[in-house]
């Protein structure tokens, strides 16, 4: 069974009586362990489709189905419940909450799921340590530079072990260093745990590292099962 | 739910400013609301005592059936006679809560020095009971003189500014005349045995308490126009009267029984209208509660749009915004209100410290301006505005719920 697959998705947006066609018919199919760029100029419809994907927005027309089930017919709570469960996420502006230290962002997704206090922060720890964090569990997201935020955010895509990480844009506001290990630490968590990362990016280091490219121009696949 | 407490705690401490704004709004409702509350509550006790203690309508009386509509017309025929009298003072004084049961009357006529006369209006009291029936009342406005005594028949107690019109003191004679039931003119003569302040200006320049025995004597009968009934607890008043209802109707007398509110016109208005203050006060205070949170909640939720789409995609329901909103507001109000009861108790301290008095309208001399901690009634208060925190948190949070996650988490 195929991790992902999306079959004649349309996506279209309207700006006062202007339609925008985000999505115009896309056919897509994603393995378990794969390591994903969707790649193209902006505007393309990156970012629409890793929202499509990552369930928090949903096609015009089309069918997705994820771990074999059709998403158009799941509740917003089983959607929900699902994002939770198998699916973490790594934003560009990091989207931490800047209440919280970085162990308790680490934790947030597994308290939401329900599991005890304690497992979650062995869970958050063990995630924390493995981005080279443990000095810093206590810090709130204002005191910790860039790089370390998107680790604790990479942490916390990963602390539920979820079946699939969506990442948008994960380097754009990291320096040349940084993003270097970021997409080095991304890289060695697929081959290790085999996470399927799907991630939109301009940056040539990325697309260098992927084993797979997604093409899109003006809402359309290019290249759609380009393998490298 | 331990992580949406800290949560919302850390966030009411990071908006260190806009919070302590809120708080002081829920704070200050809730000391307003709180102290006028323990002002009335004081009041209506004393409004109580007055008309129980100082009035001297004890909590229950009990009228012969027909009286109270046309006992003004056939006075006679709606009086109770001894043997009636005694029957009802045994059968009531068995009931466990019945701390005495005594005849009484009232009588009017004309009160003269001898020079000049003015009208007057009497109750006609067993002075042993009076004394029962006052308790610690006389303490609160003392009689000036001896008082009413079994030893002296024709010693009455005289409101002070009746008997400063008729210049009267304790010890001082003078005459009362009436009519007895059967139309003829008598009159008696009276020792000042006391003067006492009534504590209505609209009273105090006609009452007289007299004698039992010396009432009957005036109308020239044996008969008693009531029964007061004091019980051990006013707040068994009401339970008592039907009690007694069932056992008087039970040995066959006919009666109906009043309670000291029901009597008391003044007690009546003066609650009516502190209860029509405190509403007007306290839908004040809801709308600044209401207005202050949602404000603030509508702000915090304004702000926080990005993380909520975040928590939404990490797989928090819509419920659990929800919630985590309610718990902030329900914090403010929670916070608010211990400021609140914080602010209370320095005002109740500072009213004890200063002890401040005043005439309210139609009184004739200062009361004390007391307010009582009521705790009852705070906590009451804290659940409701906590309650009513909640609810006003909830609403711009259902709205940032129903959000699009993209829209949410594109929100700059």
């Amino acid at each position: 069974m195929k991790l992902i697959e999306m079959e004649e998705i349309k996506k279209d947006y309207f700006l006062g009586e202007t339609v925008v066609h985000a999505l115009r018919g896309v056919d897509l199919t994603f393995d378990r362990g794969e390591f994903v760029a969707i790649w193209g100029p902006s505007g393309s419809g990156k970012t629409t489709l890793l929202n499509l994907v990552g369930t928090i927005d949903e096609a015009s027309s089309g069918q997705l189905f994820i771990e074999g089930q059709e998403i158009k017919k799941l509740s917003d709570d089983r959607r929900t419940e699902l994002r939770n469960r198998a699916i973490g996420f790594i934003f560009q502006g990091f989207n931490l909450i800047p209440v919280l230290s970085a162990l308790e962002n680490v934790m947030l997704p597994l308290e939401i799921m329900g599991t005890s206090f304690s497992d979650a922060r062995e869970a958050a720890l063990r995630r924390l340590d493995e981005m080279e964090l443990s000095d810093f569990v206590r810090h709130q997201p204002d005191k910790l530079s860039g790089g370390q935020r998107q680790r604790v955010a990479i942490a916390r895509a990963l602390v539920t072990n979820p079946s699939l990480v969506i990442a948008d844009e994960p380097t754009a506001n990291l320096d040349s260093d940084t993003s270097r290990k970021i997409i080095g630490l991304m890289r060695d968590l697929n081959e290790k745990e085999g996470t399927t990362f799907i991630f939109s990016t301009h940056d040539q280091r990325l697309l260098d590292k992927v084993n797979r490219l997604v093409r899109l121009e003006d809402g359309m696949i290019l290249n759609g099962g380009n393998e490298k | 739910m331990n992580k949406w407490i800290k949560i919302a705690l850390r966030n009411i401490l990071k908006n260190k400013r806009r919070s302590f704004v809120t708080l002081i709004a829920i704070a200050m409702g809730f000391a307003a609301v709180s102290i006028f509350q323990g002002y009335i509550h004081n009041t209506y006790k004393g409004l109580r005592n007055s008309a129980v203690r100082g009035e001297g309508l004890g909590h229950l009386t009990i009228y012969k059936q027909g009286w109270l509509e046309k006992g003004k017309i056939d006075p006679d025929k709606y009086m109770f006679s001894q043997e009636e009298l005694k029957r009802i003072s045994d059968l009531v004084e068995e009931d466990d809560d019945v701390i005495l049961a005594t005849p009484q009357i009232n009588i009017s006529g004309l009160v003269s020095n001898g020079r000049t006369s003015t009208i007057f209006l009497a109750n006609g009291v067993i002075p042993r009971d009076d004394k029962t029936i006052k308790g610690t009342w006389t303490a609160f406005r003392p009689v000036k003189g001896e008082g009413l005594s079994e030893k002296k028949s024709y010693g009455v107690e005289m409101g002070e500014d009746l008997a400063s019109h008729l210049d009267l003191k304790p010890g001082g004679y003078g005459v009362i005349m009436a009519t007895t039931l059967d139309g003829q003119m008598n009159a008696l003569d009276i020792e000042v045995a006391g003067t006492y302040d009534t504590g209505s200006s609209a009273t105090n320049d006609k009452y007289i308490r007299v004698p039992f025995t010396f009432a009957q004597s005036l109308y020239d009968t044996e008969k008693a126009d009531r029964v007061v009934v004091l019980l051990n607890d006013w707040k068994k008043t009401d339970v008592t009267r039907e009690r007694l209802e069932d056992t008087l109707s039970g040995a066959g007398i006919a009666c109906e029984i009043k309670t000291w509110n029901e009597l008391s016109l003044f007690y009546l208005k003066v609650r009516g209208m502190f209860d029509m203050i405190f509403m007007f006060i306290f839908s004040i205070v809801f709308i600044i509660v209401i207005m202050s949170v949602v404000n603030t909640m509508g702000m915090a939720v304004l702000e926080r749009t990005r993380e909520i789409g975040t928590l939404r995609a990490l797989g928090l329901k819509r419920r659990g915004v929800n919630l985590l909103f309610a718990v902030e507001g329900a914090m403010l109000g929670f916070l608010g209100t211990i400021f609140g009861v914080i602010l209370n108790v320095v005002v109740w301290a500072v009213i004890r410290a200063v002890e401040p008095s005043y005439i309210p309208p139609g009184s004739s001399s200062p009361v004390p301006l007391i307010v009582n901690l009521v705790p009852q009634s705070m906590l009451v208060l804290m659940l409701f505005l906590i309650l009513l925190s909640l609810m006003a948190a909830i609403l711009p949070a259902r709205r940032a719920a129903k959000q699009n996650v993209v829209d949410a988490l594109g929100h700059v």
